[in-house]
């Protein structure tokens, strides 16, 4: 090895090393990462105390870590990799035929799809309001087919088969979906369903009540983005897929939407349309997870009060059911905390049905509030 | 803080070469041994103090067995005290809670886990394991050994002592560092831009073999390991399984061997070589002859043959082997099946020698390179799997307790076909044959070029693996 052939070597080597290094140091910090959705790590100040119980040197892992130059780049270049060796699953995400991204569902953790089924079947002993339980199966379930050769996923269709054991009257978004599986009822880049499959759902949930379904003629589908990259993209890694188209079906005029985001109501939109240039398209549903949300609809056709205990697939469910219910009530459990059963008797509730898709269902921890 | 970190590869190692290599050359031995106090202290500062502890003792008892070279009695009884200090220290942090749960199991004595001394609360089990003791403790004790049986020149600089038990390229994970193989490199070593760029070199094979190959191949264990827990274990998804955990330790451990050496190279050390393509070994004393060499070495001087070796007779020898893989396999990790699992190999040693020897030499090579790897495959599923139960089942599955195969088990093989093909050719020698026979210019050219490429795909790997997005998933 010449000397010259030595040097080059050591200066690709260090090179690379602290050009990045001098790189992330010069670059300005950046607040938050829209496409992870969260905050990121600001430069940590060097204190004894932190660096005594350790806090000083994890935050400066973090740090490195989030303000690393060019972050998003190099996440596509390993994504674009592992493509090219023939993986399939990306961060837990399947990469399916037709573009399509697809959530892969794993076994619930102790027992708790059999508890929160408990919880619903407490909830409907508490009041004497009609309790319904709707779980809409994922993409997973549904287009099962469009998953790869082999590719496991939770079987959501046996679940509700067992959750039609509780005795609770059902609704059935699984047969309403399924009937209309060819069509793009989910997002390719995101795990919700899209505005047409929320209406597939609303008919299934208007039917169980004995209600007179919605027709697709009615509505005339405006686009409110054809830039839609959603969740399963951020996640998954995988940036080379054609956006998601994303349609507003319901019209505004003649629906007041009321939001209790602080506590006290305050008048909102069907559509927050400040999210359509942000990365969270989807939160323009209703301007997403809030504790407590109104519709209301003084023309709605049948009338009577709905309650809806939430997830974020009933922000583009509600609209739909308030062109048949004069007021629809959309309650988060993981923000409202009084007892679902006393809201719906001071409300004059007509019939609560608690809506949440599977994955969501089987890992969410606040259901025990129904039971109080 | 581990090598296949973004803060260590683009914080610390750049930080590091810079502050060495602009410093004269009489304090670089001060600096490695501060920028390796930083490193170990990185993630559990008080730890720092153990590491003082376990220099100055060593420090000490190396002089005083020099000083009493005179008195035999004495001397030894130095050496004694430093063994059994460093064992002390390793029993005491590695092996407590072991102990206490064992004690308290078979006899039903608790010891409690804190006692009070003068309003002090001292801890004695329970307390979270320092990272490398098993490494460092058993350099350090070889230190007096070897100075006492006159292998290795005592060292009477404090700072050149400390660098040495400290350094940081082996610090938490190896190899072994005997203090003879440096002892004259830690006074006048050369700092060359050729040693640089070897090392560097070497440092991009190991980072790729740890984040590329080890890395990816893990996640097809953990899967496999998962199917057991849901009950969808098969006999093909089992092998797959042990031979994912197989691959993924050996590519882990000598891709980091390979940093070290790497690091150590830039800084003018030659470390000894840890592998030697295991998985292409005829036997399992082969195997052991090829993997993680410096603790197999180290077990040999510092243990078999000071038990006589197999100079004894058979029930001696055997004796010692059970005595040696004993010990091997306990300090692999605190609990049974690491025992089990040196004890398993102890057995095959024992068969070879004394059984399958003669049948092994009419053995055609292909067969015996197949009952090796079984051998060391079914091996790392006592490894891997520290209850003992559940690792009889996940065993019991591969060898026909379970369906054949399933669906999944074909997904699988699809994803990791390409990994698989590499990791396969990667563990054996072709590799380097083939550069061995590329024409000179052909190797000038490739080199930078794989370098770069290594060093670019494996930071999209790490940047990708703190990738944690929280999104608006739950609801």
């Amino acid at each position: 090895m010449s000397k010259r052939y030595a040097r080059a070597i050591t200066a690709i080597f260090c090179l690379f090393l602290g050009g990045l290094m001098v790189w992330q140091l010069l670059l300005p910090d950046r607040e938050r990462s829209d496409v992870e959705n969260r905050t990121l790590q600001q430069r940590p100040v060097l204190t004894l105390s932190g660096v005594l119980d350790g806090s000083f040197m994890e935050d400066v892992e973090s740090y490195v870590q989030d303000q690393f130059p060019l972050r998003d780049q190099w996440t596509g270049l390993k994504a674009r990799a592992e493509q090219l060796i023939g993986k399939r699953l990306f961060n837990n995400i399947y990469l399916c035929e037709d573009e399509t991204l697809i959530s892969k569902v794993d076994p619930p953790a102790d027992g708790l799809e059999e508890t929160n089924l408990g919880y619903i079947a407490q909830l409907a002993g508490k009041t004497d309001v009609p309790v319904y339980l709707g779980l809409i199966p994922s993409a997973a379930e549904v287009w099962r087919d469009k998953l790869p050769y082999g590719a496991e996923s939770w079987d959501q269709n046996a679940y509700l088969a067992q959750a039609a054991e509780t005795g609770l009257p059902l609704i059935d978004f699984a047969g309403a979906l399924t009937a209309h599986a060819s069509e793009p009822i989910f997002y390719r880049t995101d795990h919700h369903w899209t505005s047409l499959g929320a209406f597939y759902g609303a008919n299934a949930l208007l039917d169980s009540l004995g209600r007179e379904p919605l027709k697709a003629e009615d509505f005339t589908p405006e686009t409110a983005s054809e830039d839609f990259n959603g969740t399963l993209y951020s996640q998954s890694g995988i940036h080379s897929l054609t956006p998601d188209t994303m349609e507003y079906w319901v019209e505004e005029d003649g629906l007041t939407v009321t939001s209790w985001r602080s506590g006290s109501p305050e008048p909102a939109q069907l559509y927050d349309r400040s999210y359509l240039t942000e990365k969270d398209k989807y939160s323009s549903f209703l301007g997403g997870n809030q504790p407590l949300c109104v519709i209301r609809n003084e023309n709605a056709r049948d009338g009577g009060k709905l309650l809806l205990i939430r997830d974020s697939y009933s922000d583009a469910l509600a609209p739909f059911l308030a062109q048949s219910f004069a007021e629809v009530h959309l309650l988060d459990l993981r923000y409202y905390r009084l007892p679902a059963a006393q809201y719906a008797a001071e409300n004059g509730i007509d019939a609560i049905c608690a809506v949440y898709s599977v994955p969501n269902f089987i890992t969410d921890r606040n259901l025990v509030f129904l039971a109080q | 803080m581990v090598f296949s970190s973004l803060t260590f590869l683009f914080l610390y190692l750049p930080l590091t070469l810079l502050v060495y290599f602009l410093s004269p050359l009489r304090w670089r031995n001060f600096i490695l041994l501060a920028v390796s106090l930083l490193f170990y202290g990185w993630g559990e500062p008080v730890y720092i103090v153990i590491m003082f502890l376990s220099i100055a003792i060593d420090y000490t008892h190396g002089l005083l067995v020099e000083k009493y070279r005179d008195n035999d009695r004495k001397a030894r009884w130095f050496v004694a005290q430093s063994v059994i200090f460093n064992l002390l220290l390793l029993g005491f942090f590695k092996y407590g809670t072991f102990f206490a749960e064992n004690l308290y199991a078979l006899t039903g004595l608790q010891i409690p886990q804190h006692i009070q001394v003068l309003g002090l609360t001292i801890p004695l089990w329970g307390v979270p394991l320092p990272i490398g003791i098993s490494f460092y403790t058993f350099q350090t004790m070889s230190y007096t050994i070897d100075v006492y049986r006159k292998d290795a020149p005592v060292q009477r600089s404090v700072v050149d002592f400390g660098t040495f038990v400290t350094m940081f390229p082996q610090l938490i994970a190896g190899p072994i560092v005997q203090y003879k193989t440096v002892a004259a490199e830690l006074v006048r070593r050369v700092h060359s831009s050729e040693n640089f760029a070897v090392g560097a070199r070497r440092f991009c094979v190991g980072l790729a073999k740890k984040v590329l190959l080890a890395n990816s191949i893990g996640a097809l264990w953990d899967e496999c390991l998962a199917a057991q827990g849901a009950g969808t274990l098969t006999v093909l998804g089992g092998w797959l399984g042990l031979i994912a955990y197989g691959f993924q330790i050996y590519f882990d451990f000598s891709g980091y061997s390979d940093m070290a050496i790497g690091l150590g190279r830039i800084f003018g050390f030659y470390f000894d070589e840890n592998f030697a393509h295991p998985y292409c070994a005829d036997s399992v004393g082969s195997f052991w002859r090829r993997w993680h060499m410096s603790l197999t070495s180290w077990f040999r001087d510092y243990l078999y043959i000071p038990l006589g070796g197999n100079r004894g007779g058979t029930a001696k020898t055997i004796r010692n082997l059970i005595i040696v893989w004993f010990c091997t396999g306990f300090w692999h990790g605190a609990s049974w099946n690491f025992v089990l699992w040196g004890l398993y190999f102890a057995a095959w040693l024992i068969l070879e020698r004394y059984v399958l020897r003669n049948v092994l030499e009419k053995t055609p090579a292909a067969v015996k390179h197949l009952y090796t790897l079984i051998v060391v495959f079914v091996g790392w599923g006592l490894f891997a799997i520290v209850d003992l139960r559940q690792c009889g089942d996940y065993l019991a599955a591969c060898f026909g307790a379970a369906p054949l195969w399933s669906a999944a088990d074909l997904f699988r093989l699809a994803s990791y076909a390409v990994t698989l093909t590499a990791l396969v050719i990667a563990a054996t020698p072709l590799g380097q044959r083939l550069w061995a026979r590329l024409p000179a210019k052909a190797d000038r050219v490739a080199t930078p070029i794989l370098m770069a490429a290594s060093l670019v795909v494996c930071t999209a790997y790490l940047v990708d693996g703190s990738y944690n997005p929280f999104l608006y998933f739950r609801f």
